[in-house]
């Protein structure tokens, strides 16, 4: 199975510097935004995990652009299971408002080593192997502790140990964390793939993410933080998907309606 | 740093459990998107959800057994039978479906035999595939990686557990609170962690599809085991570490 792209580096769009910073600086700013303001402003940290959604699933998209061999998928699962190592480290360390920076950079190292091995020892053989897996692992670290945030309202390790990991919201993360920074390429490839279109989709996809893991976030912080939180995530997706619609409409060479199944007496 | 030197034995066993994983992956037969059509030997999904299944039935299997026991070779045996069950079930029902839905013979188009039956190969496959269903060969390479896979994401799970009981954590037991048990489930995520990491890790070296051991891409596991014994080490350090400031909380 060669699912992915055409063998070739990925055209167009902002450059990868640009949407690094969104993704970095917009991740943690959310992140730090969603653990100092009261519980009601949890949603910030959902705002975080878009932005790192969009950076993970720009490099994503950037990296699957040379064909991984197997499916977009794979790379997905691996960032979240980078993230989810390094973004516990992090926090556990207990150095208190350094962890997420800390968690970054242990994401980024894994993901260098992990990167490395695949393009010297496995011999892929993909130019921006290395950089691409450092970037998606601190994209998945990023995202795991955004919705961390939502879901707990703090990125205290105790906090997020009890309210998102013991109870089991840490596999709901880890699904839809994954899905928003793998779906996007995944729906996308093909020779007519361009990087708005890809990272609307990403967006789309991350609040979502927000959308659910504020559901989640009842539980511990009550109804009206997570409303709000819900309520956010609302209007991210509907702008979002409105304007994603808008993309396919501009990319496709026709948009028709094909109706309603004929019924059986139609077909007679 | 923080007793990683107590711990030594556990992040061993956690590395031991990694290189299993990677190793395991090279046997189960990966067929991949093309298998979905019945157009390639082997299952019809991606390398990462068939390893990742396995070793997630595993992982529950071992920590049944673990309510009960404590005895090591009871609770890796159990995670491997839980994910040998698991891959045996989705091969036999996958073969029901080639064979009765699709109507194709399963067979290989990587070797001219089956080595296990002895039954001609090469006159089944139909034009323009490389084979279609899972012949005899790659049900058994398929258990055999099951077992493997259990047995390291077991072994993963069960030393992450000990970390955090030497760490003054309680490692089973259940409790009616929504809370739940947090070293389980900081034990649970960071093996589910560490197995799509070396899961992942050899589907890049297989490019995607297997047949079984017969395949000749088999030959290439070292490179994912080594590949994957350096990265597990890394996330080795970083779980024990995490798991045992869980005690501090």
């Amino acid at each position: 199975m060669s699912a992915g792209g055409a063998g070739g580096g990925a055209k167009g769009g902002y450059p990868p510097q640009t949407i690094m910073a969104i993704g970095l600086i917009g991740g943690l700013l959310g992140v730090y935004l969603g653990h100092f303001m009261p519980p009601a402003y949890s949603f910030f940290g959902g705002i975080g995990a878009i932005c790192a959604t969009v950076w993970g699933a720009d490099a994503v998209r950037r990296v699957a652009s040379y064909g991984l061999g197997t499916g977009v998928p794979s790379i997905g699962m691996l960032a979240l299971g980078m993230g989810i190592i390094a973004a516990l480290f992090g926090l556990s360390l207990g150095v208190g408002l350094l962890g997420p920076i800390i968690a970054v950079v242990v994401a980024a190292i894994i993901g260098g080593v992990i990167g490395a091995l695949s393009n010297k020892v496995i011999g892929m053989g993909i130019p921006i192997m290395e950089q691409a897996m450092i970037e998606i692992s601190c994209a998945g670290t990023l995202v795991i502790l955004g919705l961390s945030v939502v879901i707990a309202g703090s990125f205290d390790y105790a906090a997020v140990v009890q309210n998102v990991v013991a109870n089991g919201y840490i596999a709901l993360i880890f699904i839809i964390g994954g899905m928003g920074i793998l779906h996007p390429f995944n729906a996308s490839l093909g020779p007519d793939e361009s990087q708005d279109r890809t990272l609307t989709l990403a967006v789309e996809k991350g609040a979502i993410a927000l959308i659910i893991t504020g559901f989640a976030s009842s539980l511990h912080e009550g109804l009206m933080a997570a409303s709000l939180n819900m309520f956010v995530g609302f209007v991210i997706w509907y702008i979002a998907f409105s304007k994603y619609y808008a993309f396919i409409k501009r990319d496709a060479y026709q948009v028709v309606g094909t109706g309603l199944l004929p019924s059986a007496e139609e077909l007679q | 740093m923080i007793d990683l030197m107590a711990n030594i034995i556990w992040m061993l066993y956690i590395v031991i459990g990694g290189v299993l994983i990677s190793w395991s992956v090279h046997f189960v037969p990966v067929g991949g998107a093309p298998a979905a059509m019945a157009q390639a030997t082997g299952i019809g999904t991606g390398t990462v959800q068939l390893a990742a299944g396995a070793g997630l039935t595993g992982l529950v299997s071992a920590g049944f057994m673990m309510n009960v026991t404590d005895n090591i070779l009871l609770i890796i045996a159990s995670g491997a039978v839980g994910a040998m069950i698991m891959i045996a079930v989705t091969m036999i029902v996958g073969t029901w479906v080639y064979v009765y839905g699709v109507g194709c013979v399963p067979s290989s188009a990587k070797v001219k035999v089956d080595p296990i039956t002895k039954y001609r190969q090469d006159i089944y496959v139909s034009q323009g595939t490389e084979g279609h269903g899972l012949p005899t060969v790659s049900f058994v390479s398929g258990v055999i990686g099951a077992a493997l896979g259990g047995l390291g994401g077991s072994l993963v799970y069960y030393s992450l557990i000990e970390v955090g009981v030497n760490a003054g954590l309680k490692g089973s037991g259940v409790t009616n609170s929504v809370v739940g048990n947090e070293l389980v489930a900081v034990a649970a995520i960071f093996a589910i962690g560490i197995f799509f990491v070396n899961s992942v890790i050899p589907s890049y070296n297989i490019g995607g599809t297997i047949e079984g051991f017969h395949d000749p891409k088999f030959k290439k596991w070292p490179k994912a085991v080594i590949s994957s014994f350096v990265a597990t080490i890394l996330c080795a350090i970083v779980a024990v570490i995490a798991i045992a400031q869980l005690g501090g909380i």
